[in-house]
């Protein structure tokens, strides 16, 4: 058996050559420039400028680095790789530079071609022995630093740049404090806070209830638990709120009980006197916002602590009492104490979610302003206020990335319990009795009131207007779906079939990626990658959002208001979940499986596809339907960058709130929660217990 | 499965491998002959699973070269050598039947299928698992698993094979059998196969070079019997089996080295200028001692007097903890000569071949 080099034997398909190769021909073939109207709707004139050889510009300096890689004089010296690998990073940031300077929007073609001076790049580094000498791997971890690079540092450094630099590009560090301490900031802070700590403490308690009664008071409710903590990811994040509106609204169903009753003309009250009630709007505000985020999160605080509640050795609580301890110290100096990482961990997480959470501030807001919703008042309409929302984004991410810190550093690591997923043997003593009570009194208000709201959406669609005629009526869903695809609901619907489509393949494999090398291989640049995760998961909706408007809306990169950049938002935004779970996939996958194929002489990228990949399909599978679920239904980052084309289901769903057609917006949003859990349902069924799941080496 | 004329040497020229700040492997040395089989037996951590991954490519080495043959490997990925390694975890692919796993690396070479039934079914043949090749994973036992990832090391024809404590997760008799078979298909195959292990018995009984590697260093490299009875130091002979430590002075009695120990003196029966005059280390193997009693009526000469301190029995032997001047000294006695209380006060005769002289 003899080694195959062909590097060795043919030096022209040395893979440097090749890629150089890729890039002329990519440079002679594909506009270099970005076409305004997009590569279709083109001129031949256009078309013709946007190529790189129509005139001298930054695409000359790719075409220079292609030639001398192509021809490489210096092929058979030793240190070629490190003339290759210092022309193409020296062209990739040179490109950057010239393009920003000479504002040429950089298109599909700088795009390949700045691909393929990775490409010469990864070989370089991997002939100087980067990875273990992987060219594919070094390849991946370039695209990622350089995705993460352009996709989540570059925004989020255009957004200070944004209150630092005045428009004439003068440096004006006071325009920032004028911002901050202009009239109504701190107020909008101020509620921020205060809305975020009482929704996290509410969760936590609610959650910890839940896990507690699922786990310590019944077991008999396996498959609602199921549902229940599917729920948040299906439901359209202002839909919850809707439903408020319609039950507590002004026009909503507990003020018409109340208004028959105690009302002008109520059975009460006789006509024509002054009634004990009116109509009023007390739905909107704090409380409205702090009931729709309560419901919205406490699944999340559930989950966080269910594992968690399970895993406790029940010996601990049987060695407490063994020691005289009554039921109810047992419970407070023992089980809660075990928990407390677990609690805290649900509280900073509720505190993050609250803070980005725009869709219930938004439609139930009213004079209730908080950061997440300021971002967009500042922007939308004649205001456009890009320093303020600057401001008010930097705001947001402070506290967003204070939170998640204070979570990974200080409470990630102190854990007494190991979460393993399974749930440790042996059977728990009972709970106190005051308790079990109180859980269960709690679980079945909890259950009344979401099938409450639940129901409203699912009904709200079918009459007429919901709080004035209750007349049953097909008319929003024939308004929305019958009047052919061009019309009603159809457009947005499929342009957001179309992104999710296209988003959640993406980002289960970039995320999947970035598990594999963060945990597999050890590099230089990790910290930078896994940083930048976590910037990903910190960074809220509105703040990706806004930073993506004020980045990408000039040369090189001009990709506001395209379909590309709605994309890319989906795949930076669900992201950490797909990184998430390829951790702990992989913690499932012994690494000599792939080490075994490596040594059977099958490349890395030949691993990866028939070793790793089918071992990972389970969680390749949830992370695609996560992703493709959250893209349909996310709203916070996708507002900022929609255009009248690219309308999706939840715009045009706030759209209608905007108008008050809660029929309409309802009804749409029912269709996208039940076609979520159809896709959901089908794709479990369809997955099943596959081999690969059966067998864990 | 035929001899294998392309088996290849390995040589390592001042192969340095760090991990951050952290040096794992320290300038090593080393050639390995085409053909053998060598075994890096040491301590955990002691840097023989890196040396391995180091053959395999696995690894790369932070300086220094690796030549696999003539050709130096040192910047080639694992995929690009013609090396095959055995997984202390087996490592064998949970989503491929036997008959795929044993066939994965010729269907990456780009084998025709029938073509591969028919190498797969040799090679099963050739670990004794004929007709298996439907079988998933998890249908086999631990052993019938070991087999099959030898035999998909075996299937590619490697110039090298590299096992990494291959018979660790198997019981002790299974594990007998398993390295006699692991030997004789190595002396079949003739691949230059290193091994890795930290039972030294494992190690003694299959290789023809033992490796001993202490911290990152080769602490002793040498046959079997090398290493077992001459250590160069007292960290090869206590890692080779049991050893008792004593300090001496080797003094001239007529042309033969002995070992003065102030009141007594041991004879080592060899020439004294093959061993040395002056201060000396003298490892004792346990098995190497006899006891006798105090109303023994021969010659004293070359004994020890102790007392033994306990005595246990351990079905094929008596061990013995024995108190000489103060020192311990273990000792294990054939269980079929007469045993000895503890309190006992005994004579230690000691076999010249089982004392190893070491200059420290």
């Amino acid at each position: 058996m003899t080694l195959v080099n062909t590097s060795v034997h043919n030096p022209w398909r040395d893979p440097v050559r090749l890629w150089s190769f890729f890039g002329l021909f990519s440079y002679f073939l594909i506009p270099w420039q970005g076409l305004e109207y997009g590569v279709f709707d083109a001129t031949p004139d256009e078309f013709f400028v946007a190529y790189g050889w129509s005139s001298i510009n930054s695409s000359t300096i790719a075409l220079a680095a292609f030639i001398a890689c192509l021809i490489r004089p210096w092929h058979s010296w030793q240190k070629a790789p490190i003339i290759d690998g210092t022309i193409s990073a020296f062209a990739g940031v040179a490109i950057f530079f010239v393009a920003t300077v000479t504002k040429e929007p950089l298109g599909y073609g700088a795009a390949l071609q700045i691909f393929a001076l990775g490409g010469i790049l990864s070989m370089a580094l991997a002939r100087r022995g980067f990875i273990q000498g992987d060219p594919f791997m070094t390849g991946s971890v370039l695209f990622i630093i350089v995705a993460i690079a352009i996709f989540v540092f570059f925004p989020v450094s255009t957004v200070f740049s944004k209150v630092l630099f005045a428009k004439d590009g003068s440096f004006t560090p006071d325009l920032f404090f004028d911002n901050l301490f202009s009239f109504g900031i701190g107020r909008t802070v101020w509620n921020s806070l205060r809305m975020a700590l009482t929704v996290g403490v509410a969760t936590t308690i609610l959650g910890l209830t839940f896990s507690l009664f699922v786990t310590r008071v019944t077991k008999r409710f396996h498959g609602a638990i199921r549902i229940f903590s599917i729920l948040p990811i299906i439901t359209p994040p202002f839909v919850i709120g809707l439903s408020l509106i319609l039950i507590f609204g002004r026009n909503g169903s507990v003020n018409d009980v109340l208004l028959m009753l105690f009302g002008d003309g109520g059975i009460f009250i006789g006509a024509g006197q002054d009634g004990w009630f009116e109509r009023s709007p007390y739905i909107y505000g704090f409380w409205g916002i702090f009931l729709a985020q309560t419901l919205s999160f406490t699944p999340i605080s559930f989950m966080l602590l269910v594992g968690m509640v399970s895993s406790i050795n029940p010996a601990l609580e049987e060695a407490s009492l063994t020691m005289r301890s009554s039921d109810w110290q047992t419970f407070r100096y023992v089980t809660i104490p075990l928990l407390r990482p677990g609690i805290a961990n649900a509280f900073l997480l509720a505190v993050i979610a609250s803070l980005a959470d725009f869709g219930n501030p938004l439609v139930l807001g009213g004079d209730y302003d908080v950061l997440a919703t300021e971002i967009y008042f500042s922007i939308v309409g004649a205001q456009l206020d890009y320093p303020r929302a600057a401001t008010l984004g930097i705001i947001l991410l402070f506290f967003s990335l204070v939170s998640f810190t204070i979570q990974r550093q200080w409470i990630g690591k102190k854990s007494y319990v190991t979460v393993t997923g399974k749930g440790v043997g042996g059977t728990f003593q009972a709970l106190p009795r005051g308790i079990v009570w109180g859980c269960t009194i709690i679980v079945v208000i909890w259950v009344i009131f979401t099938t409450m709201l639940y129901g409203s959406i699912l009904l709200g669609g079918f009459v007429v207007n919901w709080g004035a005629d209750y007349t049953l009526t097909l008319s929003h869903y024939e308004e929305l779906w019958t009047r052919g695809f061009g019309y009603g609901a159809w457009p947005s619907f499929l342009t957001t079939l179309g992104f999710a489509a296209v988003g959640a393949p993406l980002t289960a494999m970039v995320g999947l990626l970035i598990a594999y090398v963060t945990t597999r291989k050890q590099f230089f640049g990790r910290n930078v990658v896994d940083f930048g995760a976590m910037i990903c998961f910190a960074i809220p909706g509105t703040v990706i959002g806004i930073s993506y408007v004020i980045a990408f809306n000039t040369a090189p990169i001009l990709m506001t208001g395209s379909a590309v950049i709605i994309v890319i938002s989906f795949v930076f935004r669900n992201m950490p979940v797909g990184i998430r779970t390829g951790i702990s996939a992989l913690a499932q996958i012994d690494p000599s499986l792939e080490e075994a194929s490596l040594t059977q002489r099958a490349s890395s990228i030949r691993t990866i596809f028939s070793i790793v990949l089918p071992l990972m399909r389970p969680a390749l599978i949830s992370a695609m339907v996560f992703s493709f679920v959250k893209s349909m239904t996310t709203v916070s980052a996708i507002i900022f960058l929609v255009t009248a084309d690219t309308q999706v289901a939840t715009t045009y769903i706030l759209g209608r709130v905007e108008d008050g057609d809660y029929g309409q917006s309802i009804s749409y949003g029912s269709v996208l929660i039940v076609s979520m859990l159809a896709v959901i349902i089908l794709i479990d069924k369809l997955v099943g217990k596959s081999r690969t799941e059966r067998t864990k080496v | 499965m035929s001899h294998n004329s392309s088996s290849a040497k390995i040589t390592f020229r001042n192969v340095v491998k760090k991990f951050g700040d952290l040096s794992v492997i320290k300038n090593i040395e080393l050639d390995i002959e085409a053909g053998s089989l060598t075994t890096i037996l040491g301590p955990s951590g002691c840097g023989k699973t890196t040396i391995l991954r180091l053959i395999a490519g696995l690894e790369l080495p932070t300086s220094g070269q690796i030549f696999i043959g003539d050709e130096d490997v040192s910047a080639l990925s694992a995929s690009q050598r013609d090396v095959s390694m055995v997984f202390q975890s087996y490592a064998l692919f949970p989503h491929m039947n036997v008959g795929e796993n044993v066939g994965y690396g010729m269907k990456i070479q780009g084998m025709a299928a029938e073509e591969r039934t028919v190498k797969v079914e040799e090679a099963l043949a050739s670990v004794g698992l004929s007709g298996l090749s439907a079988r998933y994973i998890d249908q086999l036992s631990g052993g019938q698993q070991q087999r099959v990832a030898v035999a998909r090391a075996l299937i590619l024809e490697p110039k090298v094979m590299l096992f990494d404590e291959p018979l660790s997760n198997l019981d002790s008799k299974l594990r007998r059998n398993m390295r006699e078979d692991i030997r004789r298909l190595q002396q079949e195959t003739g691949i230059t196969s290193i091994y890795v292990t930290h039972d030294q018995s494992e190690a003694l009984s299959v290789s023809d070079q033992v490796i001993v590697m202490d911290e990152g260093v080769i602490a002793q490299i040498g046959s079997p019997h090398t290493l077992y009875q001459k250590p160069n130091s007292t960290f090869v002979a206590t890692f080779m089996g049991d050893a008792n430590i004593i300090d001496g002075n080797v003094i001239d009695e007529g042309g033969n080295a002995v070992i003065d120990l102030g009141d007594e003196k041991i004879f080592l029966s060899r020439p004294t200028g093959e061993v040395g005059l002056g201060p000396i280390i003298a490892a004792i193997r346990p098995e190497s001692m006899t006891l006798k009693d105090t109303d023994f009526t021969g010659s004293t000469d070359g004994m020890l007097k102790g007392r033994v301190i306990s005595q246990a029995y351990v079905g094929v032997a008596n061990e013995y903890s024995i108190d000489w001047h103060g020192q311990e000294l273990f000792c294990v006695v054939s269980a079929y000569l007469p045993a000895f209380k503890p309190g006992t006060e005994i004579y230690i005769s000691i076999d010249p071949l089982g004392i190893s002289p070491i200059h420290e």
